[in-house]
């Protein structure tokens, strides 16, 4: 090894001095409009990582758009800062990179698109007494538990189950249908069931003419459902109500025609899976006449176009749906409360989030504000269908963009795909 | 009980069992030659769909004619593989010698991502949606055709296995390494081939499997574990074993659920086997088997 001598030593120890005084100045600069760091949290990997990193570019270009505009104008223009974790859609990942965050100075999290991962996320940051925003996630279960620090801006399943029997009510009332038989299908993790299981309780304790031939659950990240679907074949429903994911949305389409299911209808309780732009890339026509219950965004509203223009040039082939649509508006909940706590306190930022009144067209649905549990109470969702290889708002009637089709007129093998 | 179902259950799992057969039989011939596990297996299946997938995309010719480029690809990568990293680690110690694959896996995992992107992709080719009736029965085409190649192609590794010079050499090198380089076998050679066929064997999986499944760069992991599952059930490093216990395999988990609902059923318990449970019934297999017979189904005393 080469010894350090004097001169070494001092030419060293000048490039590091020189790198330091360089480095130095931006620095001092910076101070003047202070940085607010706020994190977000997504499963950018793993098996849900193509909705993930949808999440992220909704996040960090809301931030940029906030940015661009001046910043939180309240607090001398100061400037947000997008701190990036990711879940890896596993829990105790959620768990320790929310933890990282915290420590490297996020003031608020915003997040996680998993359920389960916002129950480990939404745990540890009560105890550390953070913000966390959903800006995606909606099982009931998390804001049940009493969180103070919690919000959600996505509809919770409770809202989605409602939505989707007054729906359903009007479907069967104008095609004169007394009764459906229908299985209902979810994945397994934390949302998947729990939306299976509210839209299964809001039929039963309604009474709703749904007679539930079966229920059926499986994994998250499931390769083959021939198993499933020969099981749904064999109950012989009219039609599926599924709670999907991306991957599994194609395979069961796909699965379904080659076993020759026939079917009147797939209308999703709501879940992704079924308006992604690769679903109707890859499934073309089979996609087609394919029903979901979503917080969908305003088609006629200013934001939605601004936004939505921005999105669509910056990411090629993708558009604000869902979860973007609500990764934007998480974003801009917190920038919102920032502007007027003039804090980056915690217990400042939950007061102004507790009052929150944003106005929004972004989204179906008015402004947000938090209920006591810190659920938007004015989140909502619409019917979307697949007609012709395009999505089209189908109900409520004051937003359809058409009307909507049922049952459906071609079984999926009788579509010349 | 619904004997038509649990007969067309049965088939599709046997015919999935083909493929799950060819993707463990790479895993037990590495193994049994090697004694390395190689963890990264199921995201170089991964790579196999893929080169299979882009194939398709740039000339149109199927799945079913371009698995032959993925065994050949796979083949390069897992010969390099075992040239630069895993020839390194044979004499490590078990837990040391997991720790590179499980990198590796991750290196295949995450570059598939940067290349190919996150997306789950169904891709367009032409038997994608083909079935076939016969009575009750329904016969999907693809996974026929997947099932089909994948007996093929295992015979015809055993055959080489059997027959050709250089088969001959991995079973030396396999039996005795010692051995097999005093009588002048380039046994580092001999390795990396055999580590490339083993991948080759993955990477035919692969582009068998992209007309039936949807790809992702995440879907790796659980074909590791399954395939994991069958070389132990079948003995580690029988190739015989690591057939037959992906059609176990493949048949259990289709049937599993179904089956054991009825049984349910049958006994009066209003409760109905999940099917999120489905491994379960895999890992239940595979505890019997190894209290009743440790070495595995064909398992010898040397494995």
């Amino acid at each position: 090894m080469k010894k350090v001598n004097r001169r070494t030593f001092l030419k060293y120890s000048a490039a590091v001095g020189a790198t330091t005084a360089i480095a130095g100045v931006p620095t001092l600069l910076r101070a003047q409009a202070p940085e607010i760091k706020i994190a977000s949290i997504q499963p950018v990997t793993g098996v849900i990582s193509d909705i993930g990193i949808g999440q992220r570019r909704a996040n960090q270009m809301a931030v940029d758009d906030i940015n661009a505009r001046g910043g939180i104008k309240s607090m001398g223009g100061a400037k947000l800062r997008l701190l990036l974790a990711d879940t890896e859609a596993k829990e105790e990942v959620a768990r320790t990179e929310a933890e990282r965050v915290i420590k490297e100075g996020a003031v608020a999290l915003v997040g996680p698109f998993l359920s389960g991962n916002a129950m480990t996320i939404a745990t540890l940051c009560e105890q550390r007494g953070v913000p966390f925003v959903m800006d995606v996630a909606a099982a009931d279960e998390v804001t049940k538990k009493g969180f103070k620090h919690t919000f959600r801006v996505f509809p919770t399943t409770a809202k989605f189950a409602d939505a989707m029997l007054f729906y359903m009510d009007k479907i069967m009332k104008e095609k004169n249908i007394s009764k459906i038989r229908g299985v209902v299908t979810n994945c397994g993790d934390l949302f998947g069931r729990v939306q299976g299981a509210t839209f299964l309780k809001a039929l039963k304790d309604k009474k709703f003419p749904i007679e539930v031939l079966g229920h059926i659950e499986y994994p998250l990240g499931i390769q083959d459902l021939s198993a499933e679907i020969s099981k749904i074949k064999a109950l012989k429903p009219d039609v599926l109500f599924p709670v999907a994911r991306p991957g599994d949305a194609k395979l069961m389409i796909r699965e379904l025609y080659k076993q020759r299911v026939e079917l009147q209808g797939i209308i999703s309780p709501g879940s992704p899976g079924w308006y992604e732009p690769e679903f109707l890339r890859d499934m073309k026509a089979l996609g087609d006449y394919v029903m979901d219950n979503v917080p969908w965004y305003n088609p006629l509203g200013k934001m939605y176009k601004e936004v939505n223009a921005a999105f669509a040039k910056k990411f090629p082939g993708k558009y604000i749906d869902t979860n973007t649509g609500y990764g934007y508006l998480g974003i801009l909940v917190i920038a919102d409360a920032l502007g007027r706590a003039k804090s980056t306190k915690a217990e400042d930022i939950v007061a102004a989030l507790k009052k929150t009144y944003l106005k929004q067209d972004l989204m179906v649905g008015l402004a947000v504000a938090f209920d006591e549990r810190g659920d938007n109470i004015n989140a909502d969702t619409a019917m979307i269908q697949i007609i012709g290889q395009s999505l089209k708002v189908v109900l409520p009637e004051k937003a359809a963009e058409s009307k909507y089709i049922h049952p459906m007129p071609k079984q999926l093998w009788d579509r010349g795909v | 009980m619904n004997l038509n179902l649990i007969l067309q259950l049965a088939l599709n799992g046997f015919l999935l069992g083909g493929v799950y057969s060819l993707i463990a039989l790479g895993l037990s011939l590495i193994f049994g030659v090697m004694r390395v596990i190689n963890f990264a297996h199921g995201e170089m299946m991964v790579w196999g769909m893929y080169v299979a997938y882009t194939i398709l995309l740039w000339t149109g010719i199927d799945p079913f004619f371009s698995f032959l480029v993925s065994a050949v690809i796979l083949f390069i990568l897992g010969y390099l593989l075992q040239r630069t990293i895993v020839n390194r680690i044979l004499d490590f110690p078990e837990a040391m010698q997991v720790l590179p694959l499980v990198g590796m896996g991750m290196v295949f995992e995450n570059s598939a991502r940067l290349i190919w992107g996150p997306d789950y992709i169904s891709p367009q080719s032409r038997f994608a949606l083909s079935s076939h009736s016969i009575g009750f029965f329904t016969i999907d085409s693809p996974r026929f055709m997947a099932f089909s190649i994948s007996i093929i192609i295992t015979f015809l590794v055993l055959i080489f296995l059997k027959k050709t010079d250089m088969g001959k050499s991995i079973r030396a090198a396999a039996d005795n390494r010692l051995g097999a380089c005093l009588v002048g076998t380039n046994v580092n050679k001999v390795y990396a081939v055999c580590f490339g066929i083993g991948t080759a064997c993955v990477g035919a999986a692969g582009g068998l499997l992209v007309p039936i499944m949807p790809l992702s760069p995440y879907i790796g992991a659980p074909f590791t574990l399954i395939s994991f599952i069958i070389v132990i059930l079948g003995g580690m490093g029988s190739l015989t074993g690591a057939m037959i216990g992906g059609f176990i395999i493949g048949v259990a988990e289709s049937v599993g659920p179904e089956l054991i609902t009825n049984i349910f059923h049958g006994i009066g318990l209003d409760l109905d086997f999940p099917h999120t449970m489905k491994q379960v019934v895999s890992f239940f297999i595979l505890i019997v088997i190894m209290i009743l017979r440790p070495q595995g189904l064909f398992g010898g005393k040397k494995g």
